[in-house]
């Protein structure tokens, strides 16, 4: 039998911001779907606060609010009559009710800036970008202590992606949740991630920080991905003879190098 | 758990009967499930279960594919066969219980409606294991083209695309409803657990998202249609064109002998 998903071991701390990259099929979204119990291992354990989210099969549905799981164009899966109903949805089945209920979603509205005009229209009369907020509003409003995204940004104009990201790092700076995100972006891992997770092949290759997983630009190349572009950029100019740091992953972070270097040429 | 749903069953294999014509394979098939109905005794039956045996092995489709079609179809066989237990007269009474009574022509009775039921699931499987889905709406639509005469001139083209269509889309849309149901599974979503009513409600968020995602496919579609110039079945071409060729006379000519016999069989006995 072929494994979509065999080798793979890691931890990750809590509040930590872990991104998944890994070419097309390699094994990145059978992974999430493991993490909050849709899929079940067939060999190996998920723990959870060191308990493994299996031991009571009946009890995962408690899991899956505390591992929040947005999946790939989370509009998609938007029904309600109304944005307020559609993000009560997930507290609802958590059995909230009532005030509690109400205030969970004002409040989760209010931290992804959902207007609150908005939360009685229909989300199917919304743009294709607030409806991707208010899906992962759904979602964040049973307030997991891990949430996981799918590739968030995939399929939005630029400044849509900007709001989404966003919204994931206002709700960790919210909550202190553990943040763990799926993207082909790598100038968003650079931006965001605390640690990487490289997947290839259904195995996991690398984890490590931004900058040692960039450093290995070959290897990353070898399995279908690369580097952020200003890394690459970079990479150039040392090629062509400017003395400028291989660990240069962020737009911020070349304007920094790149001003060093001009006030270093300056003066000598 | 949803992909066990088997449609457009094709079985990849080049034996005879997938070589055959699919406008002679359906009306051939009409014409031998008609002729199974007409078959009155055990011996035309049983001559009709032997031809439809080497149909099957002609085919050169696996027989337990045979079989699991069967398996779905097995409450309605049993309920059948109960049901008509109860009804043959004649013969020995066997067992009499309250006003329910079963005879051996009951028995009879209840045979020989489950081996008719047997043989048209038989015959059925035969056409869609040996024909891709495409072919059959093709013959469907060249079949159904005399009707153009009597003024439906564009709803035969029109009906053929539709089944097109939603033939090539089932498999997307299960892939879809997987999708959606693990998407309010991960929102908390009880799927599996309550009453009836709790079950039937817990489709609500998997159906409304299915429903409006294929409201928005078939828009796409329509558009990607235009965008290449589709104007319905008028002035279209095929690249495959369908012609009757020896293997189809030679394939009706065993159908028609298969009807003979059981006709002869009939009067015989």
């Amino acid at each position: 039998m072929n494994d979509a998903v065999k080798n793979v071991s890691f931890d990750i701390n809590q509040g930590e911001i872990i991104g998944i990259i890994g070419h097309t099929g390699s094994g990145k979204s059978t992974l999430v779907q493991h993490l909050n119990g849709l899929l079940k291992p067939t060999e190996g354990t998920v723990l959870f606060e060191n308990e493994d989210i299996w031991k009571n099969a009946k009890e995962i549905r408690k899991i899956r609010s505390k591992i929040g799981l947005v999946f790939q164009y989370p509009e998609y899966q938007l029904f309600e009559e109304t944005v307020f109903a559609d993000i009560a949805f997930g507290p609802k089945n958590m059995g909230l009710s009532g005030e509690e209920l109400e205030n969970c979603v004002t409040e989760t509205a209010s931290l992804i800036g959902i207007k609150e005009e908005y939360l009685q229209k229909s989300p199917f009369d919304l743009s294709g970008g607030e409806k991707r907020r208010v899906a992962i509003a759904g979602v964040m409003a049973m307030r997991p202590k891990v949430i996981v995204f799918d590739e968030p940004t995939a399929g939005l104009d630029p400044r849509g992606r900007e709001e989404v990201m966003k919204i994931i790092s206002d709700y960790r700076t919210a909550t202190n949740a553990t943040v763990i995100i799926i993207s082909h972006s790598m100038e968003d891992m650079a931006a965001l991630a605390d640690r990487i997770i490289v997947m290839n092949k259904g195995e996991l290759v690398l984890f490590d920080t931004p900058e040692k997983v960039f450093a290995s630009a070959e290897a990353l190349r070898e399995i279908g991905l690369d580097v952020p572009i200003v890394t690459r950029v970079f990479a150039g100019l040392r090629a062509m003879g400017v003395a400028v740091s291989p660990n240069v992953f962020t737009v911020s972070q070349a304007v920094e190098a790149l001003v060093q270097l001009k006030e270093g040429a300056a003066d000598a | 758990m949803l992909k066990d749903i088997t449609f457009g069953q094709y079985y990849e294999s080049n034996s005879l009967l997938h070589r055959t014509d699919p406008r002679a394979k359906i009306v051939l098939m009409i014409l031998l499930i008609v002729f199974i109905f007409l078959a009155k005794n055990l011996f035309a039956l049983l001559f009709a279960t032997a031809c439809v045996g080497c149909i099957a092995l002609i085919s050169r489709v696996p027989f337990r594919l045979y079989i699991k079609n069967m398996k779905a179809i097995l409450p309605v066989l049993i309920f059948t066969a109960v049901i008509n237990l109860f009804y043959g007269d004649g013969g020995r009474i066997l067992l009499e219980v309250w006003k329910l009574r079963i005879t051996t022509g009951g028995i009879y009775n209840s045979v020989f409606m489950a081996l008719r039921i047997v043989l048209l699931i038989f015959m059925s499987s035969v056409l869609t294991y040996t024909t891709t889905p495409n072919d059959l709406t093709d013959a469907i639509e060249s079949l159904l083209s005399p009707l153009k005469f009597v003024g439906l001139k564009g709803a035969v083209h029109t009906l053929a695309m539709m089944m097109t269509i939603a033939l090539r889309f089932i498999p997307t849309l299960i892939e879809e409803a997987e999708k959606i149901m693990n998407a309010q599974k991960a929102r908390g979503a009880d799927l599996e657990s309550g009453g009836l009513v709790d079950r039937v409600k817990a489709l609500i968020p998997i159906l409304i998202p299915l429903l409006i995602s294929s409201v928005r496919r078939a828009y796409e579609l329509a558009e990607a249609m235009e965008c290449r110039c589709y104007n319905g079945g008028e002035g279209k071409t095929r690249m495959k064109q369908m012609h009757l060729s020896n293997t189809d006379f030679l394939v009706s000519a065993a159908a028609i002998i298969m009807c003979a016999g059981i006709i002869i069989l009939n009067i015989l006995l």
